[in-house]
């Protein structure tokens, strides 16, 4: 696709027009600067969005917000609400790790008490909290322990002595999203998470501790009990391999139902079936099951944080980026699809971690969320550049000195790993805020720098 | 053969063979070089058998029943044979040893696959998420 293939309807909104391409039901929007839609453009992400905008039942218009990249069948950064009668349900709009998601912890810390003790606090986080490909946790549970915990999430850690009860009124959907049902999930799936709770596991996952830089919104930042100097805690991970398993048994599923259905779409990964259909319930049961994992996983990794900090840490909230969920819309009940998107009601804190090295942010969802976007805004910084090319750029060594120049402690328990996610690989977290901030889907609370990255 | 190609966020990779068999095998060894195993132990053989709709559907339920097993068990393949390989079911041999993984690869994907007859082989993309 071409920059010129969009229509430019408002500073930092463009569309793609149904005429593009014949099998579209709907246009795609994309929330972006012009300077990062010609980076956008270099990708196959908008070719991915148009491919969502054939999804029979889908509303409006498939959104990419500003952090969006190419991913496989849907663009990560994408957004797409369906009807929930008569639409369908796409795995590949939830994507692999179901319920990735980000929870920020606020210590009663300031960045001058904890800088004598970091790389201590640090080592003893990566001591607790498990990172890495394959990495078990130190819980194991099976049948209807594991069960128990796909059925309740959150709720379920903390029965079991993983925090307190307290920690579920600041996490999305309580930490539980309802109609679970662990008999829907493949004993593969178990199998393949049943010791992983608990483990941050590898990729762009992570712990970071964060000192807050800049505070925008005084009132909003007192009502999260967040200051300006003080430390929070960001956690970054999803369902492990469980949630992985479930996507991977329900694309495969529905690919082979979809004849059945008489649904033809461009690209077999964004394979999907009627919402209404055993196999549309029995997908959304499962990632309802794997989405409660991710929950309880956060909390279980919450505790280990815990134990490895000096003081009491309280949840600011705890958000997933990679889910679907049932809402009502204009009066209408939709599945809204979000994948790399971040639930963005009035009110709501969005947290929007950026690459290590650069910032993060605290935002609270406004009402232009729901009247643009589904209730939904970006959820990180986007990559930019491929982890190969990562790989071949940068150099180990010089990226963990650059770190410490910067005053940030890396725990990473391989180089791969840190040269991965390093900040240049990464777009320009300022400016993807600065654009749904200005589109008025979010306003800023406040902006975070990393003082230690934890990961595997 | 295998190569792996530039992808934003994930892995591409291209594979090219002279027979189906080979393209099966080759797409097997470029998954286990992109989770990069240390690999140390005992070798061992079980079968896997794989119904799908397709030849490009058989590839990757083949490779993601290979990589469940991978994760599961915490093993490498470093080999395959083929007793029986049509286009929609696949029975196959496979030869493991123990690893530690160094990245997770969390599924093959249908995105770009598409395994068609080139020239006088056969090739297909493949996108893997990590």
């Amino acid at each position: 696709m071409r920059k010129q293939d969009l229509q430019r309807l408002a500073d930092f909104l463009w569309e793609i027009p149904r005429t593009y391409r014949d099998d579209m039901r709907v246009p795609g929007r994309v929330y972006t600067t012009e300077r990062m839609l010609e980076q956008i453009v270099g990708d196959r992400s908008l070719e991915q969005l148009v491919n969502v905008t054939t999804l029979p039942g889908i509303q409006k218009y498939a959104i990419a917000m500003p952090d969006v990249h190419e991913g496989y069948g849907f663009p990560i950064g994408g957004v797409a609400a369906v009807d929930a009668d008569s639409g369908v349900i796409s795995p590949g709009g939830i994507g692999y790790d179901i319920n990735c998601g980000v929870r920020m912890l606020r210590t009663r810390k300031t960045l001058a008490e904890v800088k004598p003790e970091l790389r201590k606090i640090a080592h003893s986080i990566a001591r607790e909290i498990p990172s890495g490909v394959g990495r078990g946790g130190p819980l194991k549970l099976k049948g209807n322990d594991l069960d128990r915990v796909l059925a309740d999430g959150a709720k379920r850690a903390v029965e079991i002595g993983y925090g307190d009860a307290a920690d579920l009124d600041r996490i999305e959907s309580g930490g539980r999203i309802a109609g679970a049902d662990p008999d829907k999930v493949s004993s593969d799936a178990k199998q393949r998470g049943h010791d992983q709770l608990g483990t941050i596991g590898s990729g762009n996952h992570f712990v970071e501790i964060d000192v807050v830089d800049t505070v925008y919104d005084d009132e909003e930042a007192a009502r999260l009990g967040i200051a300006h100097g003080a430390i929070v805690v960001q956690i970054h991970t999803g369902s492990r391999g469980l949630g992985h398993q479930v996507a991977t048994d329900f694309i495969r599923r529905m690919m082979g139902a979809m004849p059945r259905y008489g649904i033809h779409l461009p690209d077999r990964e964004l394979a999907c079936a009627p919402i209404q259909s055993p196999e549309g319930e029995s997908y959304l049961a499962a990632m309802a099951a794997a989405a409660n994992f991710a929950f309880a996983n956060r909390q279980i990794i919450t505790a280990g944080i815990r134990r490895a900090w000096p003081e009491p840490l309280d949840i600011v909230y705890d958000v997933a980026h990679n889910i679907a969920k049932v809402e009502e819309h204009d009066g209408r009940r939709l599945v809204v699809h979000r994948k790399g998107a971040t639930r963005a009601f009035p009110g709501q804190p969005v947290l929007i971690p950026g690459s290590m090295g650069t910032a993060s942010y605290l935002l609270a969802g406004l009402a232009g969320a729901m009247e643009q976007s589904f209730g939904s805004s970006c959820h990180g910084a986007g990559r930019l550049m491929s982890r190969t090319q990562a790989k071949k750029q940068i150099d180990g060594h010089e990226l963990r000195q650059r770190l410490e120049r910067m005053g940030i402690v890396a725990e990473a328990a391989s180089t791969k790993g840190l040269v991965e996610e390093a900040p240049e690989a990464y777009k320009d977290v300022d400016a993807v805020v600065g654009v749904v901030v200005q589109a008025g889907i979010a306003k800023k609370v406040a902006r975070l720098v990393p003082v230690a990255v934890i990961k595997g | 053969m295998y190569e792996i190609l530039q992808h934003t966020a994930d892995v591409r990779l291209r594979v090219t063979a002279s027979t189906l068999e080979e393209l099966f095998a080759d797409a097997l060894r470029g998954l286990m070089a992109v989770m990069h195993g240390a690999t140390a132990g005992a070798e061992e053989t079980e079968p896997v058998e794989v119904e799908s709709v397709d030849v490009t559907a058989l590839l990757v339920d083949f490779l993601n029943e290979a990589l469940v097993r991978a994760h599961v068990r915490r093993r490498s393949f470093t080999g395959a044979s083929f007793p029986s390989l049509s286009e929609t079911r696949v029975a196959a041999t496979l030869t493991s040893v123990p690893a530690e993984f160094e990245e997770d690869v969390k599924a093959v994907t249908y995105h770009e696959a598409e395994v068609r007859r080139d020239g006088g082989g056969w090739t297909t993309m493949l996108v893997l998420d990590i």
